[in-house]
């Protein structure tokens, strides 16, 4: 069954959050709540929950024009909009006998096939299901979507003995496909995966590092990065968070968990975090948390909570030797004498031993214990890949001369070696039975990954390598520091392009970084200015313009595939790409005003070329130049795929894909597509309007200076950019062809780049990653 | 006996036409600092040189400092010049008036620095180490310690000294053992022993201002845990008068190659009282603000080497009669022609020549830029002058420090045997040259300095008014010049691409390795200087060639032609240094260590 329209009940956070991921996927959506007391719009709730997501940051809708794909609505006069929904999603308070009740009314006006779930975190399916028709059970079963609903990928799911199988694989496959979803199955067991280990993970380490004596900066400097955790660490999480949500969540486990689960022996709240509820210490939302911003005196102070006396005083940077040694690796870290070292340790152990304790009772196999840690906690490692980067046998062995228990499946993984190995280029699992499996992939998912464990490239340099893909179709990899562009990569592509031409058929610019390319690499640039190699610097731009502009005119067809930021150079690439697979998460930008130069690399070229021939476009000479001029003197950023094609930094005719995982295979499917009868593009020539162009913009820009809203160095940028973008010395009777403005993108950027205000933008960036209001 | 007599003339060339004098006058505090007032400063201290440190030279070098019991002696006279010196106020030149200094700008301090050097440097080090000090303490003591101690420093009644070195730490300071214990009444008690103290001891002066490097009981281990006392050799009265003895001594002074009339001492702390000067761990912070206006002072010290050893060169080989010049007689009548008829001769005298000069622009273009990041008002001003001294206070160090051990050498060379016989004076130079390539950082380390420091600093950002400023001059006469400036120019562009590869080459192969940029450092420091001093003698050049006609021909002639040998001569050199730098460290590291 395919999922054409889907329903929310309940206009929480959350119900409004998957509600507004499903309007992201282009599906109509149902959203319902109560009618309060005494209101006069008996809608409110959900119509104020749909303001709300208009306003909301980070945004839960990838446009705001999807807000038109939700229908509100209350429960009381609207339940018959659910009669056409395939799927009813349940997403209220965590009452049993308000949900049972729902489900009678749902159960009244669904369709026999359509399908129920709930988002429940704490309530086992039976119970949601008792008392209810086994025709409603069949079509039941659990999603436990996570926080916000559009960036947190993982979704559990989870059935009951009488859910049909077909009807998790329905909810699995649009979940995966459609919403882009990190798909776990897992069984029905308080917590599900990720919230019963991720608790324990946070009582686990907020406990140790009060027992440890350490300072929350040291426990989240060595509970980060060194264990492949985000930078917030524990304490920086639970002020995310809120610190009040932590004994709610617990509170719910304990009841629910069997009474010799060792959870419960974490499951204590120190007195100190009690009274800081109370007092409204509840973490960001709040008066402050563990660390709170000091404005007192004009000036912005973070501060930390000292955990012995409960006073704040400045964070300070934690300086432990173990912090140094954990660059060596995770194992080196748990070993290291300090306190860090034995924190490290002490977390470690008791984490990763409850997490294998708990196969299968939780999940049926190790990798959906990984899968959910990394998806819903942001683990750049599962508990099982951690226990392979310690070694699995010295993990036991450690455990064991320390009297702790060891679980049987760290006790088999230390006999055969770790739990997971890559045979012949198969990345298998250590299946509970004590076999490998090779770790299956979705159909249709293509990770870069697997393939560059079973093959070499086919040409690499320091930047970039290119992997072979199959069916003739090679894969352009960035693999500089943060993917910035340089000249390797430029020497890359123009071998990239000689070698398609002469052996395969089509090319695909994608790679597996967080980001895609933040730009080219400014530090080699700055360098480069500060001992006045101004020749090399024309050369880098020269032949940045032309290697892409090779790539644009190669006789086969280039799909870009962004995810993450594309921005500068690396959104650059992509406007010269022939078609573009986007990640749905792809953020587009020509940013270069920040460092105070024009984008150089045929960007101002490609995006006026863009908004002139746009055939949406107001009338006239000077609105699409006027466009232009906006978004790249604002570095206007896409916040989504979707606002990219808003914006034209896509073209209609550009794809979008949902699941991460996927985006390399549709990417190659739309490459492939375009081979039969490819023709590379026809060279355009446009009509600009040139110095009546360029005084409009020098009087907006003069204005805006005026306003205090542009700063003089802004000025001197804008200026440049309207050179280029009116056409230079032309008028609107003659046409200027892509050399031409390419050429004047050239002139503009090297006398930018000259500029001392420019240099200390640029320099700014590389010290603070923030942009320099100069 | 050598003779010595101040450059005065190549002084205000490079201070007043090379460099536009007025733009000096322009910082504040320095408005009545006009070129009359300077003339008339760099004449009297010309004069003091000349007359009172120059012939105290050769007879202190030969007497030597006396040590008895604790007690260290001055040679013959050198009381009595430093009695002198204070009197004329040379010590209090630079000095902030609020202590009774003139608050003259450094550019006009290293002026009168160079012509001391020249005359008498052994005697230079006692009043320029009170300098070092005095900059320490102003910079970061308590008013209270600086109300106390800098008044008399400045006027030269007391002096200073800078105490790093122990015997078993020198280049690596975070070894340092000296051990400061906290007081009840907020001072320390400072125990340990210094090595190669400069005028560690002395009878000149009725007190010694010691600053000291140590470690407080429970500080850091290493670098970090480095803290700065002031510890006076006797205790100061609550009226400012000189009081106790404090538990300093001198154990012994050093017997060495040159500087034989300064005193380098071994000082010996015992529970000497002391107070912290800045931060207490941040000692090395304090230390590096002594230690770069130091470095540029040891760079200064190497100048003045050259300059004497060059004028007494030139009168030697206008004396000597010897061989005959190769294709006719020079001087027929006489039964031999001078020295510098001879091409060779000539080789030796225009190396010398065009190194000194060009090093004392250099220094004086430092100088300038230090008076400027003191002084300027505009925050851009301000730090790119920063930059510009940071960026050169190790070339300056080292490249005017090597430049001397060889000129002076040359000095030696030029007077053939009679170089090597101590009467004539010309090897004292060689001996007092060759420590300014080893104190206060050997040359080596400098090397390292700029290319590990300076060089990586915020992405090369120390290099830009250097990069910037050479790059445009040569843009903008590359279009119009005469044609005599065109070859030079070529020369200059070719020597700046050949830095511009090396910069870019270390900078890429130093983040991979940091045993490139190291293996690189020497090499590289020598040609950044060669192309700073082709920059200069660019612009000299230039000058001189617009001044044609204007009178003084002989003086500009010569600096056009010492140009001229420069850029055909010396800064070829630079060709040869890229081709080293680039072979990168294989053959440094390749070597097996057992068969050195």
């Amino acid at each position: 069954m395919d999922i054409r329209k889907v329903a929310v009940i309940g206009a929480g956070v959350m119900g409004a959050g998957i509600a507004a991921h499903i309007a992201n996927a282009q599906i109509p959506v149902v959203l319902l709540d109560i009618v309060p007391k005494e209101a006069s719009n008996r809608n409110i709730v959900a119509e104020t929950a749909v303001e709300k997501l208009l306003k909301a940051d980070p945004a839960p809708l990838m446009s705001s024009r999807n807000a038109k794909h939700i229908t509100t609505g209350n429960i009381e006069d609207h339940m018959s909009l659910l009669a056409d929904c395939d799927w009813i999603i349940e997403a209220v308070i965590e009452r049993l006998d308000i949900k049972q009740s729902l489900y009678q009314k749902i159960n009244a006006v669904r369709r026999v096939d359509a399908i129920v779930s709930s988002n429940t975190s704490t309530i086992p399916l039976q119970d949601l299901v008792a008392g209810l028709p086994d025709s409603f059970a069949e079509y039941f079963l659990i999603t436990h979507f996570f926080n916000p609903p559009r960036y947190m990928r993982l979704l559990e799911v989870t059935g009951g003995a009488k859910t049909k199988p077909e009807v998790i694989d329905t909810i699995s496959r649009f979940a995966d496909v459609r919403l882009g979803k990190g798909v776990v199955p897992c069984k029905d067991t308080p917590g599900f995966i990720a919230n019963r280990i991720g608790i324990y993970w946070i009582q686990t380490a907020i406990l140790e590092a009060i027992n440890l004596g350490l300072t929350v900066e040291e426990a989240d400097a060595v509970g980060s990065k060194p264990m492949g955790i985000p930078k917030t660490g524990v304490f920086g999480l639970s002020d995310l968070v809120g610190i009040d949500l932590m004994p709610h969540l617990m509170e719910s486990m304990k009841r629910t968990l069997a009474p010799e689960d060792v959870f419960h022996a974490k499951a204590i709240i120190p007195d100190f975090i009690h009274a800081m509820i109370k007092d409204g210490y509840t973490g960001r939302k709040g008066k402050g948390g563990f660390y709170r911003i000091n404005r007192a005196g004009g000036q912005k102070v973070k501060e930390s909570l000292n955990l012995k006396t409960g006073d704040y005083a400045p964070s300070v940077e934690a300086r432990l030797d173990s912090l140094k040694e954990s660059k060596a690796g995770l194992a080196a870290l748990v070993v290291y004498p300090d306190r860090g070292g034995q924190y490290a340790w002490k977390v470690l152990s008791q984490v990763l031993s409850y997490a294998a304790s708990l196969v299968p009772t939780i999940a049926d196999q190790i990798p959906a214990v990984d899968e959910a840690m990394r998806l819903g906690y942001n683990w750049k490692y599962g508990p099982f890949e951690l226990i392979d980067q310690l070694g699995a046998k010295r993990f036991a062995e450690r455990l064991q001369a320390e009297g702790l228990p060891v679980p049987a499946l760290v006790t088999q993984a230390a006999q055969v070696g770790s739990f997971y190995r890559v045979q012949e280029g198969q990345l298998e699992y250590l299946n509970t039975n004590g076999t490998y499996q090779p770790l299956p992939r979705a159909a249709g998912v293509v990770l870069l990954s697997d393939i560059k464990l079973r093959s070499k490239p086919v040409l690499r340099n320091g930047s970039a390598s290119v992997w072979d893909i199959g069916d003739g179709v090679l894969c352009l990899e960035f693999t500089s520091k943060m993917n910035s562009m340089d000249p390797q990569i430029m020497e890359m592509i123009g071998k990239t392009i000689a070698l398609v031409k002469r052996s395969y058929k089509a090319l695909v610019v994608y790679n597996e970084g967080s980001n895609f390319s933040v730009g080219a690499n400014i530090g080699l640039l700055l360098f480069g200015a500060n001992i006045a190699t101004w020749d090399q610097i024309e050369a880098l731009i020269k032949s940045g313009q032309d290697t892409y502009k090779a790539l644009k005119y190669a006789p086969f067809p280039v799909v870009g595939a962004p995810a993450g930021m594309a921005l500068g150079g690396g959104c650059e690439i992509l406007l010269h790409c022939d078609a573009i697979q986007a990640h749905a998460e792809t953020y587009m930008g020509l940013v270069e005003v920040g460092v105070g130069v024009v984008p150089g690399w045929g960007g101002c070229k490609e995006m006026l070329t863009r908004w002139v021939t746009n055939p949406k476009r107001p009338g006239g000479p000077i609105p699409p130049v006027a466009k232009t001029f906006e978004m790249i003197s604002t570095a206007t950023v896409a916040k989504s795929a979707q606002e990219a094609q808003e914006l034209l930094f896509l073209r209609p005719t550009d794809k979008i894909t949902m699941n991460r995982d996927r985006l390399l295979a549709d990417a190659k499917a739309q490459a492939l597509a375009m081979v039969e009868g490819y023709q590379a593009p026809t060279p355009v020539e446009l009509s600009l309007p040139g110095k009546t162009a360029k005084v409009a913009l020098t009087m907006a820009v003069t204005d805006f200076r005026k306003m205090g809203k542009a700063t003089p160095h802004d000025e001197v940028v804008s200026l440049q950019l309207a050179e280029v973008l009116s056409g230079g010395d032309t008028d609107i009777t003659e046409t200027v062809s892509e050399d031409e403005l390419l050429e004047l993108e050239r002139e503009a950027f090297m006398t930018l780049i000259r500029h001392p205000d420019t240099l200390a933008r640029v320099e700014h960036m590389l010290d603070t990653g923030k942009p320099l209001r100069n | 006996m050598p003779t010595y007599k101040a450059p005065l003339r190549d002084l205000q060339f490079v201070y007043k036409e090379l460099f536009d004098a007025t733009s000096l006058q322009a910082l504040p505090g320095f408005e009545e600092v006009d070129t009359d007032l300077t003339d008339t400063i760099l004449e009297e201290a010309g004069r003091f040189c000349e007359t009172v440190l120059q012939p105290l030279n050769q007879s202190g070098d030969e007497e030597g400092c006396h040590f008895n019991n604790g007690a260290v002696t001055t040679p013959k006279g050198f009381k009595a010049a430093y009695q002198a010196f204070c009197e004329n106020g040379w010590g209090a030149v630079t000095a902030d008036p609020t202590y009774g200094g003139q608050g003259l700008p450094k550019t006009i301090g290293m002026m009168v620095e160079e012509m001391i050097c020249s005359a008498n440097m052994s005697f230079g080090m006692y009043p320029g180490l009170t300098e070092g000090a005095y900059n320490a303490l102003a910079k970061f003591g308590t008013d209270e310690l600086k109300t106390t101690y800098l008044p008399k420093m400045v006027t030269g009644e007391w002096s200073g000294t800078m105490c790093l070195t122990e015997p078993h730490c020198g280049t690596d300071l975070g070894l340092v053992r000296t051990k400061a214990e906290p007081q009840s009444n907020g001072a320390y008690k400072v125990t340990g022993t210094k090595i190669f103290i400069s005028a560690g001891e002395q009878d000149l002066t009725d007190n010694i201002i010691h600053l000291v490097l140590a470690r407080t009981p429970d500080a850091p281990a290493g670098i970090k845990g480095i803290s700065l006392f002031i510890v006076p050799k006797y205790l100061v009265n609550a009226d400012g008068s000189v009081g106790a003895a404090n538990g300093v001594s001198c154990g012994s002074i050093e017997h060495k190659m040159g500087i034989k009339a300064s005193a380098t001492c071994v000082i010996n702390f015992d529970a000497a009282e002391g107070y912290l000067v800045g931060t207490l761990n941040k000692g090395m912070q304090a230390m590096f603000q002594m230690m770069n206006t130091a470095r540029l002072g040891v760079g200064i010290q190497g100048l003045g080497l050259s300059e004497v050893s060059y004028q007494n060169a030139v009168a030697y080989a206008r004396d000597r009669l010897q061989g005959r010049a190769l294709k006719a007689p020079f001087q027929p009548d006489k039964p031999a022609d001078p020295l510098f008829v001879h091409p060779d001769v000539r080789r030796m005298l225009l190396t010398m020549r065009a190194y000194t000069e060009g090093n004392r622009a250099l220094a004086i273009w430092v100088a300038r830029k230090l008076d400027e990041s003191n002084r300027a008002t505009d925050p851009k001003q301000k730090q790119s002058a920063d930059d510009f001294v940071a960026l050169m206070t190790p070339i300056v160090k080292a490249f005017m420090t090597d430049c001397a051990t060889d000129v002076t050498n040359l000095g030696v060379q030029i007077y053939g045997g009679h170089g090597f016989i101590r009467e004539w004076g010309m090897e004292q130079f060689v001996r007092d040259a060759r420590i300014t390539q080893i104190y206060e950082g050997t040359n080596g380390i400098q090397a390292l300095d700029l290319v590990g420091r300076k060089m990586a600093q915020n992405t090369g950002r120390l290099l830009r008014p250097f990069f910037h400023e050479v790059s445009e001059y040569l843009e903008q006469k590359s279009a119009d010049s005469s044609d005599e400036l065109q070859v030079m120019i070529g020369g200059l562009m070719k020597a700046f691409g050949r830095l511009q590869q090396a910069t870019g080459f270390i900078a890429q192969q130093g983040l991979k390795d940091p045993d490139e940029a190291a293996a690189a450092a020497t090499d590289y420091l020598r040609l950044f200087a060669l192309v700073a001093l082709g920059y200069l003698w660019l612009r000299m050049a230039e000058i001189a060639l617009a001044k044609q006609g204007e009178g003084e021909a002989e003086f500009y002639q010569a600096k056009l032609d010492t140009a001229q040998f420069y850029f055909a001569r010396l800064l070829p050199q630079t060709g040869a240094l890229l081709s080293a730098i680039l072979s990168g460290s294989q053959t440094l590291m390749q070597f097996n260590h057992e068969a050195f």
